[in-house]
């Protein structure tokens, strides 16, 4: 019943779109549509040798569709359908469907991450949104998953109204494989908000967003997963004051069942009548805020993010609880030179992070400290320094000793850069210092981990010719406990327009050189090449081809093992740009 | 008189004696932190109700979590606790769901909050105790037997290096990347698996988007250490010179600036048996949040 009623809403505003364009007969469309080719070889010796694998599918194809069709200036239609031949899901619900694997039924195959059909007609303030659509409501509600399904976004004048519900996944059953298939519950979602706006001053809104599985939607269902609930329920309040001041804050509650298998209890408040608690719901809190004044040449901020440790939404499957967040910020432009342009940049940014708030795990504590600061000495002269720190402490339960990893990464980056009448020269030489400590919770004994990292580059720009060569000379050595490893690379880049500009040619080629302990060393050279064809002003051909040949010393058995990888991708692209009237 | 009334509370009491269950209970020393999932299970926590002697009669399972110095931190509501029938002859065997019924079990103060938040306890070591209650007038009919146990929720790691949004250097980057993140706390009692993927993400694709649906470019167990340097052996040449200067994602405008490379990693951390170290908790994967890098 609930379904008639959707679609014959959508019919009713699609018609009464179709009806106003009629008024108006501008036309125009713009976007692209295209088809891509993949292919990926890789050669193993000696044969049957399996110390590398394959890491992209065999044979793969995409099509692209997305056009805007505009009527008029009140009424656009706009297409985003991007379809795959086959799936290629390792991580997440869909896992285990991968070539040559068990086929997808229509409902997995329309709702499979890969693959995107959505058409969102636009009238004036209002916007249809069908099939595959990542909305972002907020920080805390819901943003990172994609629901097949309907909704509108309205916003008439100040007024914010969003609906939207659907499928993130259906129901996947389990299989032992090969290849494994963890299996999912078909999880049906709906989100909806409602506020008000007015862009650059003031925005205040509602969120609710719900998940919920459903426990006979996959047989056999998965073994290690649970069927899940959850809604959220979470106010957003953003303020742009004058002279660049802003306050931003949103504030959430989510109650969450993490196994719908468990039985109701009282003892658990529910959030009725869009949740009822199990035994294993949580209910908890989260906030982020932040404040600060954005300027020209001066930004500063202070930004703070708590999740509670029940904190958990279906909007965003991967968000890590029970931590606080705060962090300063700052971006800075000083010391002019004669034309009154600065000369000096400098973004830093401290905080901390504290783990753990609930304790119901073992305390940890993060700082998290970056700056970058860029000086232009003269018309030659410029220079980058950026550091980087990363600490993390925590106790380490039975263990006699804590964790103590602490991160520190200096680097320098100075450029020197000359012309004269044909050409400009661009000479630049990086070296970053990497250390990693870490602390062995048994003995007690720090451990580490030093990286030296320097790369010199030159780039000369001719006035008068279209090459773009590019030379870079780099050396990498990681020394730990029992391994040093050296990499030296020697790498080369060139571009072209050829063909009175319609075809653009570009090249690279890079050798590495890896040695290991006294191993003898690696050997690896990488050759890639990309043609863009430019047929006619809207319609191009883009091919690009790769080869990865990697030969071992005798750090490995059996000796002397080698692969040949290869890629190549090319693709037809078509950019609508027509305007009739 | 004085000796009838001897003989009577004698003979009561071989009664009571002989109404005495025996009890049996074996608890994991580190149970699941989180409380409704001892329940999915079977190795956690198994109960053994002895026979009853030939008797018929009811009884209730009086059960409470103390902390170490015997403070009762939550107890089952005897008014509304199921009942059980022991066997006249042979064991009934009981589970979490019987035994530590969280539909009615009553905490106190702090340790309520804690478990309406967060379905856990605070970290610390604690103890169970079980009894049966003979009904109607819960007079007991076994020994408590109670046993201790360690709970501390796994933190999954979080990522360091590179941070969220960095931008690396292309010339540097296809040499070598090297990924940090923090331990698994506590140290588990095994070597934990550091599972880490690194997924290309294509034009048109959201991020996570490209984290559920492309096949890795890593795809790497590491065991113990928390630092692993990548050498991707990929050109990070862009795909194609043309610049699309814009595209339009469901209606938005959005950049699609095709120079460059953009990533998403993350980790998955897996126990000694290869199984995700805590399946119960957010995902289900033991995926930690993943970060995205670009490379230009």
């Amino acid at each position: 019943m609930l379904r008639k009623k959707h679609i014959a809403i959508c019919l009713l505003i699609t018609s009464s779109i179709a009806t106003a364009q009629t008024a108006d007969k501008k036309f125009s469309v713009s976007g692209t549509m295209g088809v891509t080719y993949e292919g990926y070889g890789l050669n193993r010796n000696p044969a049957g040798w399996t110390g590398y694998t394959a890491r992209r599918p065999w044979n793969q194809v995409r099509f692209s569709f997305m056009p805007n069709f505009q009527f008029g200036k009140d009424f656009s239609l706009p297409f985003n359908i991007n379809l795959a031949a086959l799936p290629t899901n390792f991580a997440g619900p869909f896992s285990g469907f991968i070539p040559g694997g068990p086929k997808q039924n229509f409902k997995q195959w329309i709702t499979n991450p890969i693959n995107s059909i959505a058409v969102n007609p636009t009238y004036k303030w209002a916007e249809l949104q069908l099939g595959t659509q990542y909305l972002k409501y907020s920080e805390l509600s819901t943003g990172d998953i994609g629901i097949f399904g309907a909704g509108f976004d309205l916003r008439p004048k100040t007024y914010r109204i969003k609906f939207f519900t659907g499928t993130s996944q259906p129901g996947i059953n389990y299989f032992t494989g090969p290849p494994l298939i963890t299996g999912a519950f078909k999880r049906s979602n709906w989100m909806f908000q409602i506020g008000r706006e007015r862009e650059g001053k003031y925005e205040v809104a509602f969120n609710f967003a719900k998940g919920k599985d459903f426990i006979n939607s996959s047989a056999p269902p998965p073994l290690s997963i649970k069927p899940q609930e959850g809604f959220i329920a979470s106010l957003v309040t953003n303020v742009f004051f004058d002279k660049g001041w802003y306050l931003k804050l949103e504030g959430a509650q989510s109650t969450f069942t993490k196994d719908l298998t468990t039985p109701y209890t009282p003892l658990i408040k529910s959030f009725e009548p869009f949740i009822k608690s199990h035994t294993s719901t949580t209910r908890d809190y989260a906030g982020t805020g932040s404040i600060g004044k954005k300027g020209k040449n001066f930004d500063l901020g202070v930004s703070t993010k708590y999740l509670g440790a029940g904190f958990q939404t279906a909007g965003y499957p991967y968000l890590q609880p029970d931590r606080l967040d705060y962090t300063v910020n700052t971006k800075w432009n000083t010391w002019k030179n004669k034309s009154n342009i600065y000369r000096m940049n400098i973004v830093a940014s401290l905080g901390q992070r504290v783990n753990n708030i609930s304790n119901t795990t073992l305390s940890a504590k993060q700082l998290i400290g970056n700056l970058n600061w860029f000086t232009q000495f003269n018309d030659q002269w410029s220079l980058n320094v950026n550091y980087n720190n990363f600490g993390f402490q925590s106790a380490s339960g039975l263990n006699p000793y804590g964790i103590k990893n602490v991160s520190n990464d200096l680097g320098f980056n100075p450029t020197y850069t000359w012309s004269n009448s044909k050409m400009l020269n661009m000479l630049s030489f990086s070296y970053n210092y990497s250390k990693y400590d870490e602390r062995d919770v048994l003995t007690g004994l720090t451990t580490g981990n030093n990286t030296h990292t320097a790369l010199l580059t030159y780039v000369p720009t001719y006035f008068t010719k279209e090459l773009t060569p590019d030379f870079s000379v780099m050396y990498f050595s990681n020394d730990v406990l029992l391994a040093k490893t050296t990499l030296v690379t020697i790498s080369s880049g060139l571009g072209m327009p050829v063909a009175k500009k319609k075809l653009q040619l570009r090249g690279q080629l890079q050798y590495n050189l890896v040695k290991l302990n006294t191993f003898k060393n690696d050997n690896n050279l990488i050759a890639s090449f990309s043609v863009d064809w430019k047929i006619s002003k809207q319609f191009s051909w883009n091919t690009y081809l790769s080869t990865n040949y990697f030969k071992y010393g005798n750090s490995i058995i059996p000796n002397g093992a080698n692969y040949l990888e290869t890629t190549c991708r090319t693709g037809f692209r078509y950019k609508f740009d027509t305007k009739k009237k | 008189m004085i000796k009838k009334l001897i003989l009577a509370i004698a003979l009561l009491y071989s009664g009571y004696l002989a109404a005495q269950i025996k009890v049996t209970m074996v608890l994991s020393g580190r149970p699941p932190a989180n409380l409704a999932e001892w329940a999915n299970r079977k190795d956690v926590l198994t109960f053994i109700m002895g026979e009853s002697g030939g008797q018929r009669f009811e009884v209730k399972i009086k059960t409470e979590i103390k902390t170490l110095d015997g403070t009762v931190i939550g107890s089952t509501n005897l008014n509304t606790a199921r009942s059980f029938s022991p066997l006249p002859a042979g064991s009934t065997i009981l589970g979490a769901l019987d035994v530590l019924p969280l539909d009615n079990l009553v905490f106190t103060g702090k340790y309520l909050s804690a478990m309406q938040k967060t379905g856990k306890l605070p970290a610390d070591n604690y103890m169970l105790c079980v009894q049966l209650l003979r009904l109607p007038d819960y007079a007991p009919a076994s020994d408590p037997v109670c046993k201790n146990f360690y709970l501390a929720a796994y933190q999954l790691p979080i990522l360091m290096v590179p941070a969220n949004e960095q931008e690396l250097n292309a010339k540097v980057a296809q040499t070598a990347i090297i990924f940090r993140w923090t331990p698994v706390v506590p140290a588990s009692t095994t070597p934990v698996t550091y599972h880490i993927q690194v997924f290309e993400i294509l034009e048109n694709q959201h991020d996570v988007q490209a984290l559920r649906s492309n096949q890795p470019l890593l795809d790497k167990n590491i065991i113990g250490a928390t630092q692993f340097i990548w050498q991707p052996q990929i050109s990070m040449m862009p795909y194609s010179n043309e610049k699309d200067s814009i595209s339009t994602i469901q209606g938005k405008v959005r950049d699609g600036n095709t120079q460059g490379k953009k990533f998403i990693w993350t980790i998955q951390t897996l126990d000694n048996a290869g199984q995700p170290l805590n399946q119960t908790e957010g995902n289900g994967e033991s995926r930690s949040e993943p970060h995205v890098f670009y490379v230009k």
